[in-house]
């Protein structure tokens, strides 16, 4: 890799405390961005991905929770070193995120323009004509129908997939060097999502940024993933380019995820399911975390955690598995 | 040739609501417009579409859950809508329900052996000891263990929460089931369990099933049939898997065209729709789907087209294929 990349996450550990004891949801992550890249993690409910990502924006709620260890490095700071002042100036301005539901992360009271025109007002100095007039222009650029009519009506007012929209107009306001998108267009129905991923495509380019997107669908992450990263119980077991992942699955996890998805395009006779369920985070069990699901599994797979490490002939395929993957086979 | 177990035509269904702050107005929200479908014995039905597109509405007008406006819907030779109080309940027993959240559709305070006994002892159809015997056989059927009877459901996974919700219809040993989107709040490894368990039920049971679900992979997977449905109205309707490898009507082309695949080499063939789905309250004029439709004519705009039979199950209602 020639250029250095845009974020770097080395090491994060990020910790709950349940029943007066820390349990770490992400363990020992480490990835990188690069400039323009779009990095997918992707795994079920519970792996730990909206956790990196609520890490890397220092949005982990500090009753319950706190990155206990590792670096996140962006712009030559190591993230978890800021303070909250630090963190607001870079949050929404050099680093932006997207969630799920969009309802939930608009304030209902306030008009879209405003909402919009907010962001700007924090981060850069200007008058709230000026605010005004580019949350306009970014309302148009992720293509809101007649957007000048729409700057001062209320949430409610706008479908599913508008509100997304302009939770990506808000996301994109001030130019991010990277976006964090949570599942969004998991709410959204097909149509919809097709257009939702087609536009941040596009303005992902236009822009010139890199894009952190977390699903749990693979169709999503085929589509708009440049690499992706599979996660379980915390952990990244399998990392590649997108195209090598879903041509040579080599981590039994995500080779099972494949084909437990029943798809629309072919015919298939059979469906896998995966036995059992994913541990809690207080009961992880030793070794490998997925072995108690896996039917690969051997005798070191119970007593050692396996290391991410490249598959034969890659320095770009990794895999977390005892057995596919590393010496010990 | 097997037989239908259940028939439906013309079924309607409109609901009048007050919308608006400070003057509330009243609209009417045509959520079913004339649907007409056949389910045949032992047979997986699917009904699809996008939200607010009548698809639930149309699987609890069934039940009667919710009274339809208009239509007939026969079980089994027998005219549902007909029926009084006592008959709609012995038909129940024949006829169950499976929700999309099963946590929502669970008593919180009561224990999972009650919650399976009761619909028993409601129809009449076990006590005492039988009863027991019977709950224990349910756990088991849908792979659950039997101490699982004496837990509450908030002790239990989704995927778990759902065999609960399975166990629950078939405790009155049902021949229909209207399953409403019942794998979609899962995760995908729990769906497939899920899904194979009911693949199974079908077998072993000879069940029939009405699968609500806007997934179309799940669908094609599961159902040997489906209709796809297009603001209150069936737009097009087939056996599977010829129905998503040759869809006809422009909007089961959109549906198929977006829903994603699991190859990145797929993602060119990505189809774009424009515009959304528009209000069943105000549905546009004509065809409800031309403002989005790529091959729109003039008389869509004015005429909603008529329902054509295309012969081999096959029937689709679109101008396009008038000759």
């Amino acid at each position: 890799m020639a250029e250095a990349p845009v974020l770097s996450v080395q090491g994060l550990t990020t910790e709950f405390r349940i029943g007066g004891q820390w349990h770490a949801a992400v363990r020992d992550m480490d990835f990188q961005l690069a400039r323009n890249e779009t990095l997918a993690l992707v795994g079920e409910s519970g792996c730990g991905k909206s956790i990196t990502a609520l890490s890397i924006m220092g949005l982990i709620p500090k009753a319950a929770g706190r990155v206990a260890r590792g670096r996140i490095e962006f712009e030559g700071r190591n993230l978890p070193d800021l303070d909250d002042l630090e963190m607001r100036k870079l949050r929404g301005d050099r680093i932006a995120m997207i969630f799920q539901e969009p309802m939930t992360s608009l304030n209902p009271v306030l008009t879209i323009g405003f909402q919009v025109a907010e962001v700007l007002r924090y981060h850069r100095d200007i008058s709230a004509s000026e605010a005004r007039e580019k949350a306009l222009a970014i309302l148009e650029e992720v293509k809101i129908p007649s957007a000048r009519q729409r700057l001062d009506d209320y949430p409610h007012q706008f479908s599913g997939g508008m509100r997304q929209r302009v939770m990506i107009a808000m996301a994109l306001a001030c130019q991010p060097q990277v976006l964090l998108a949570d599942e969004p267009t998991t709410a959204l129905d097909v149509t919809i999502q097709a257009q939702v991923l087609v536009l941040l495509a596009e303005l992902k380019q236009r822009f010139g940024m890199s894009m952190i997107f977390i699903s749990h669908n693979l169709g999503v992450v085929a589509t708009i993933a440049d690499r992706v990263a599979v996660m379980y119980a915390g952990e990244i077991v399998e990392t590649a380019p997108v195209g090598e992942l879903f041509d040579r699955p080599t981590h039994p996890y995500t080779e099972a995820l494949m084909r437990s998805i029943p798809r629309v395009d072919r015919t298939s006779a059979e469906l896998f399911a995966i036995p059992g369920q994913v541990p809690p985070i207080s009961r992880m069990p030793q070794g490998c975390r997925y072995a108690p699901r896996c039917g690969l599994k051997q005798a070191i797979c119970e007593q050692q955690s396996p290391p991410l490490e490249p598959l034969q002939g890659t320095a770009t395929h990794f895999a977390r598995c005892w057995v596919r993957a590393g010496g010990a086979a | 040739m097997t037989a239908d177990i259940l028939t439906v035509e013309g079924l309607r269904k409109f609901f009048t609501v007050k919308r608006g702050f400070p003057n509330p107005k009243t609209v009417t929200v045509r959520a079913l417009d004339g649907v007409s479908f056949t389910v045949k014995q032992g047979e997986a039905f699917g009904l699809v579409g996008e939200s607010g597109c009548g698809k639930s509405t149309a699987g609890r007008a069934v039940l009667r859950l919710i009274e339809p406006d208009a239509g007939t819907i026969r079980f089994a030779g027998q005219d549902v809508h007909a029926l009084d109080q006592s008959g709609l309940q012995a038909l129940r027993r024949k006829m169950q329900i499976v929700f999309q959240d099963p946590y929502a559709s669970l008593n919180p305070k009561r224990l999972i052996g009650k919650t399976l006994a009761e619909p028993m002892q409601v129809h009449g159809l076990a006590k005492g000891k039988d009863l027991d015997q019977r709950v224990a056989g349910l756990l088991a059927e849908v792979g659950l263990p039997q101490e699982a009877a004496r837990r509450y459901p908030h002790e239990f996974s989704g995927g778990q929460r759902q065999r609960i919700g399975i166990a629950r219809a078939l405790s009155v040993e049902p021949e229909l089931v209207i399953a409403d989107e019942p794998v979609s709040a899962l995760d995908v490894s729990i769906q497939a369990q899920v899904l194979l368990l009911l693949r199974g039920l079908q077998e072993k049971r000879g069940l029939s099933y009405v699968f609500v679900s806007h997934d179309l992979g799940v669908v094609r997977w599961f159902c040997q049939a489906v209709a796809v449905m297009y603001l209150g109205r069936i737009v097009e309707r087939g056996p599977l898997p010829r129905m998503f490898d040759e869809p006809l009507h422009p909007y089961t082309q959109a549906l198929r065209g977006a829903s994603p695949v699991p190859d990145p080499k797929a993602k060119v063939q990505m189809m774009r729709i424009e515009g959304e789905v528009p209000s069943a309250a105000n549905p546009p004029s004509g065809c409800h789907f031309h403002p989005r439709c790529p091959h729109a004519m003039e008389r869509c705009k004015a005429e909603y087209p008529a329902w054509k039979e295309l012969g081999q199950g096959r029937g689709v209602a679109c101008h396009l294929f008038d000759q």
